[in-house]
């Protein structure tokens, strides 16, 4: 017989809690001890215990020429990823807004975009270097790496359009045309400014991406490193928590990334919030 | 189907404002799907028209094309007796309210009415004063900078009406303005709906799915099933006087009976109904040949109800049936009986009478009504089901 309860959790609640502290714990608890490692003094090691607290391994990263190109890697980095961004939110947008409106053949152009998420990324590498090379064009970050990148980025930017665009409904145009804004008015006054939420969304999908992104690099950045195949080149060569410091610059890279891109969301509602006071 | 519509050729001359809508031959075609078919008719220039049919009969594909939004397969347009077809919304002087009333989420209700002000580049002073001005028509002042998702279904519609009147349309298109509102709300805006177009004088075309929203608002009811006009005439003749048994049963203030014509004498004709009954029906001129099946309908309100199975046979003018439900609708009892003939049953009965012979589930009873009562059917235009929202219309 069981007994009435008011609200007592079941058994199950129990079991799931701690699946997901362990899961938790898992996904965190290594990060962790690389941030709090790459603090250590100048006798740490790879291992704990701590020695010592420090910045010393930060500046090894940028300063001596045995840790690797560190400072090189973020300058092709830190660019490749920008140019990714800019060119994924508008080739994504743009590209949304033609499959909001079935033209002849948007399915297979659908398909062909999609299939480069599938495609393991190593063997689209090899592919694209055999491909520069067949025909003689230069092999760089900014070429060939910029491709590479791309077919990973746009139909992840192109999926996120539409899940916005499905969303937004056809009325907002009409109503605007049915107000008197021509086709250009209509985008830049309504349908802008309403999914430019989603437009953000990309643009951070475009930019983190590519900023981490290993397989899609490996043969098609060239003679020099983009970040990821460096710390990859170090961890083979480098024995020193500089290897851990670059871990917490890297982290908090994406991080400031993630908050600018909040945060151009909050201001945009703020500023909204402000107009609405305005007048009163 | 010219007979169905009200075609008017005589309206050439119509002055250059003129909210006139002329629809000419109107057909437009989805695919293999005939939504329009080649539709005829002419809405008076600042005249509450409300097109009334089931989900699909085509009537918002009609608004649609009207408004601008939607082009026509074939046929022609008009508007003040000028071809609006391939013309912008703005150039056709019409103005839609879309039924979600798509209000710009991202912008104060004051920016959404001011839309198209802004569009045409009126100045940000000029466009404001004139903003405030519409807000005040539609008592929404308080609310200017507010921001739509801050509304109420029935301020958003405030909202969304004034955006569309500040554009000064000679032709205002509602699409189902009021479905979004509770039953209170709804009836409120019914009223200010009206006043508003008796005060503008344009020509307000509204699409509705309720029957006693079409008839308390509109001068001209067109009754619409799969594409085709049913019927396009006053309220009064709509519900009175259908033109088919299709209007009949839609609008649902009558009984559909259908039968052979048994015997004529120039005056009227007796039918012989389902059940043997037997009723008489004033011809007015129109022909019943003996032999033809017929259709006529019977007023719900103009039926007596007499309790107990009667003895022996029916008179002329009388149906058996046995009570199915009872609704008490304040002014009246809708007694719903078990359908004649396959058709539904319904009799409204006067508080009074009802409550000197109450009727529960189950009583036999005795239908009588009088032969000015009956009214002659013509054939449905459109071979349409039998029974448009057989499950949920309204009495």
């Amino acid at each position: 017989m069981a007994e009435r309860s008011y609200g007592k959790r079941p058994w199950t609640f129990y079991v799931l809690a701690t699946l997901f502290t362990a899961f938790v714990i898992f996904l965190y608890a290594p990060m962790a001890v690389i941030y709090i490692l790459s603090f250590q003094g100048p006798t740490g090691g790879l291992v704990f215990p701590i020695r010592g607290f420090s910045l010393t391994w930060f500046e090894a990263l940028f300063g001596q020429a045995r840790t690797g190109d560190v400072g090189g890697a973020f300058s092709r980095s830190l660019p490749l990823a920008f140019i990714v961004l800019v060119l994924t939110v508008l080739i994504s947008v743009t590209a949304g807004f033609a499959f909001r409106r079935r033209f002849h053949g948007s399915g297979f152009v659908f398909y062909t975009a999609i299939a480069s998420l599938i495609v393991p990324g190593l063997v689209l590498s090899i592919g694209i270097l055999r491909t520069f090379v067949t025909l003689d064009l230069p092999v760089r970050w900014y070429t060939s790496g910029l491709g590479a990148h791309l077919t990973w980025t746009l139909p992840f930017g192109l999926l996120i359009m539409f899940a916005i665009l499905g969303r937004l409904s056809p009325s907002y145009e009409e109503a605007a045309y049915d107000l008197g804004a021509s086709k250009w008015q209509a985008l830049r006054y309504v349908v802008i400014p309403i999914v430019f939420p989603g437009m953000i969304a990309v643009a951070l999908f475009g930019f983190t991406l590519s900023y981490d992104e290993f397989p899609r690099s490996w043969l098609t950045v060239g003679s020099k490193n983009t970040l990821p195949l460096e710390i990859w080149t170090m961890t083979t060569n480098v024995t020193s928590p500089a290897l851990y410091a670059l871990g917490t610059v890297t982290t908090i890279i994406s991080f400031i990334a993630i908050a600018i891109a909040l945060g151009s969301i909050a201001y945009i509602q703020r500023r909204r919030a402000q107009r609405i006071g305005k007048r009163s | 189907m010219d007979q169905t519509a009200r075609t008017t050729t005589a309206s050439a001359a119509a002055p250059q404002m003129s909210g006139e809508i002329r629809l000419v031959n109107l057909t437009k075609t989805f695919g293999p799907t005939q939504a329009v078919k080649s539709i005829n008719l002419v809405i008076p220039h600042g005249s509450y028209c409300c097109m009334i049919g089931p989900s699909g009969c085509g009537k918002t594909t009609i608004l649609r094309m009207i408004a601008g939004h939607e082009t026509p397969t074939s046929g022609e347009i008009y508007i003040g007796g000028q071809p609006v077809v391939g013309l912008t919304p703005v150039r056709r002087g019409t103005a839609l309210m879309f039924q979600s009333y798509a209000l710009f989420p991202h912008l104060s209700v004051r920016d959404n009415v001011a839309f198209n002000l802004k569009m045409r580049g009126v100045s940000k002073e000029e466009r404001y004063q004139r903003v405030d001005e519409m807000l005040a028509v539609v008592h929404m002042n308080a609310f200017a900078d507010r921001m739509p998702a801050q509304l109420s279904g029935g301020q958003q519609q405030r909202v969304a009406l004034a955006r569309a009147l500040i554009t000064k349309p000679r032709v205002l298109l509602l699409d189902e303005p009021l479905s979004a509102l509770d039953e209170f709300l709804r009836l409120r805006m019914r009223g200010e709906l009206k006043r508003l177009q008796t005060q503008l004088g344009i020509t307000f075309i509204h699409v509705t799915h309720t029957q006693p929203e079409a008839i308390a608002l509109a001068d001209t009811v067109v009754v619409m099933n799969q594409g085709s006009i049913e019927q396009a005439a006053s309220p009064h003749a709509v519900y009175a006087l259908p033109r088919s048994a299709y209007v009949a049963r839609f609008m649902s203030g009558q009984n559909v009976i259908k039968g052979k014509v048994r015997a004529s004498d120039g005056e009227t004709a007796l039918i012989e109904g389902p059940e043997g009954a037997r009723v008489r029906v004033p011809l007015n001129g129109k022909a019943a040949p003996i032999g033809s099946d017929i259709a006529v309908s019977v007023r719900r309100d103009a039926i007596a109800l007499r309790r107990g199975a009667g003895n022996g046979e029916l008179g002329e003018n009388e149906v058996r049936g046995s009570v199915q439900t009872v609704e008490y609708q304040g002014i009246y009892h809708k007694v719903t009986l078990a359908p004649v003939g396959g058709e539904e049953f319904i009799v409204i009965e006067p508080e009074d009478a009802f409550f000197a012979h109450p009727v529960n589930f189950g009583d036999a009873v005795v239908a009588s009504w009088r032969t000015e009562q009956v009214h002659l059917l013509e054939p449905d235009a459109t071979e349409g089901p039998a029974q448009p929202y057989a499950e949920d219309r309204a009495a």
